[in-house]
């Protein structure tokens, strides 16, 4: 029962860890579902250019790692005068980088609603703001929902990496206690359960929230 | 030109790349007049009649709707401001093929939607004119259902309730009953028939011929992207002058007889 007992012992810090963790990943989500609509809705504009732009954005940056995005905002921006902490550097690259995710996502459900119902929106005289809030959008949101629970996941445990620049999360608290106590196989796995439950609890929530708007509309 | 004509198009033409949708198209429509038109697949139809309320821009020629102007994007006038199609818009109702229901919305909710949104109708009241317009079409027992419960017609008979909702002047219809059953096609034509009887002034791109020859004042043939003939709808249908009008309508007439021996033989073969 000695493992029940180091857990215990670290369990004031690795709490500590899971509010960073939990900080981080809403902020990032925060920028990277607003910025991700922005570039979804920049892909999806009449104007060439604005697509253009935002689709050579996603191209590039979804396939530059996520850790070389991370060295890049906080090292070597750093060297041309652009100094942040390790936690902004931190919010700002999985935000840029989930926005792109995000972005596809979001341009993925706003297609797929019938185009017959937008052109009867526009025959009813309805502007293009109001077609897009009121009945393009309430609708894609069913369709983006499941993914965008997906990526979620996936931003969770990329919060991780952050570790690497000293940014204080539940896995640095792992491996500074597993540095002190010499038990890296207890303090690893109480990290991998913890991630574990965080995400159980979040994509629980995000399903029944699904279900009861699917409810909802008959 | 007199005022009361509710829609002068003239000269229309429209293409998408180098294929001719259609060229040279003219047609007065006076008001509470019923213009249905006909003709193959693939002439233009349904595209013509988006232009009627800029659902679709055209090249050339120009469309006065109820004291409008919209002219085609090749032939230099301006287009429409934003205001100006919210005017057309909101006096221009429309009814498709494929119902186009907002989906995430209840009956009742797809028809306040338009008039609370565009014209600023307070709900209560745009609630009680939905509520008559269903008791009208016999459906007040689906205001609270979504779309997908109801059955194609049903949808159809509410799509024409949103439409009217907007208290139209005109009213435009691609293929109301293309895409329903055979038994529900009754219930959507008695409905457009109702609304001709009021004198509502329409459009309506059909296949039904014998509808057409009921409800329609005139009749309007396309075929090989143009207008083949138009004249009273009698005169059309039973006798058209044109070799194009001609040639559809015997191969519609030929179809429907060959339906009709295909039933009967059915029978026979029950017997």
């Amino acid at each position: 029962m000695s493992f029940l007992h180091l857990w215990a012992q670290n369990l004031p810090a690795f709490w500590q860890g899971v509010e960073m963790t939990l900080e981080l990943t809403a902020l990032a989500l925060l920028l990277a579902v607003a910025f991700g609509f922005v570039l979804a809705l920049m892909r999806l504009s009449r104007l060439r250019l604005l697509s253009l732009v935002a689709t050579i954005y996603i191209e590039v940056v979804r396939a530059i790692p996520v850790l070389v995005l991370l060295f890049v905002a906080y090292y070597s921006l750093g060297q041309i005068g652009i100094q942040m902490s390790g936690f902004t550097a931190a919010v700002i690259t999985l935000g840029v980088y989930y926005a792109t995710l995000y972005g596809e996502i979001f341009r993925g459900g706003i297609e797929g609603v019938q185009y017959g119902q937008r052109e009867a929106a526009e025959a009813l005289g309805m502007g293009s703001q109001a077609i897009m809030r009121r009945i393009v959008l309430p609708q894609a949101f069913l369709a983006i929902l499941p993914p965008a629970t997906n990526e979620l996941a996936d931003l969770i445990k990329d919060t991780s990496l952050v570790v690497t620049i000293g940014v204080a999360d539940l896995m640095f608290q792992a491996y500074q206690a597993s540095a002190a106590n010499f038990h890296p196989m207890d303090m690893f796995l109480l990290a991998g359960i913890m991630y574990f439950v965080f995400y159980l609890v979040l994509s629980q929530f995000l399903t029944r929230w699904e279900t009861n708007v699917q409810r909802r509309r008959g | 030109m007199s005022n009361d004509v509710a829609v002068d198009v003239r000269g229309l033409s429209k293409h998408f790349g180098d294929r001719v949708i259609f060229k040279d198209v003219s047609l007065q429509v006076r008001k509470s007049e019923v213009v249905a038109i006909i003709g193959p697949s693939g002439v233009g139809k349904s595209t013509f009649i988006r232009c009627i309320n800029y659902l679709h821009p055209f090249d050339e020629g120009s469309i006065t709707v109820l004291g409008h102007e919209l002219h085609g994007t090749a032939s230099g006038g301006p287009p429409p401001t934003r205001a100006q199609l919210r005017e057309i818009r909101t006096h221009v109702g429309m009814v498709f093929q494929t119902f186009n229901l907002f989906q995430h919305l209840s009956v009742l909710e797809n028809i306040v939607l338009g008039p609370m949104d565009v014209k600023k109708v307070p709900r209560a009241q745009a609630v009680e004119r939905a509520m008559g317009l269903l008791e009208m079409m016999g459906l007040t027992a689906r205001a609270n259902m979504y779309p997908r419960r109801l059955s194609g017609g049903e949808q159809q008979r509410v799509a024409i309730c949103r439409a009217l909702a907007m208290d139209p002047q005109i009213m435009l219809f691609d293929e109301p009953t293309s895409m329903l059953d055979p038994e529900l096609v009754g219930d959507v034509l008695e409905a457009i028939q109702r609304l001709a009887q009021e004198g509502m002034t329409m459009i309506l791109v059909t296949h039904e011929m014998m509808f057409a020859k009921e409800v329609a004042d005139t009749v309007v043939v396309m075929a090989d992207n143009t207008i083949a003939e138009m004249g009273p709808a009698r005169q059309i249908l039973e006798a058209p002058r044109t070799l194009r009008a001609q040639n559809f309508l015997a191969r519609v007439l030929r179809r429907n007889a060959d339906e009709e021996a295909r039933l009967t033989a059915m029978g026979g073969d029950e017997g």
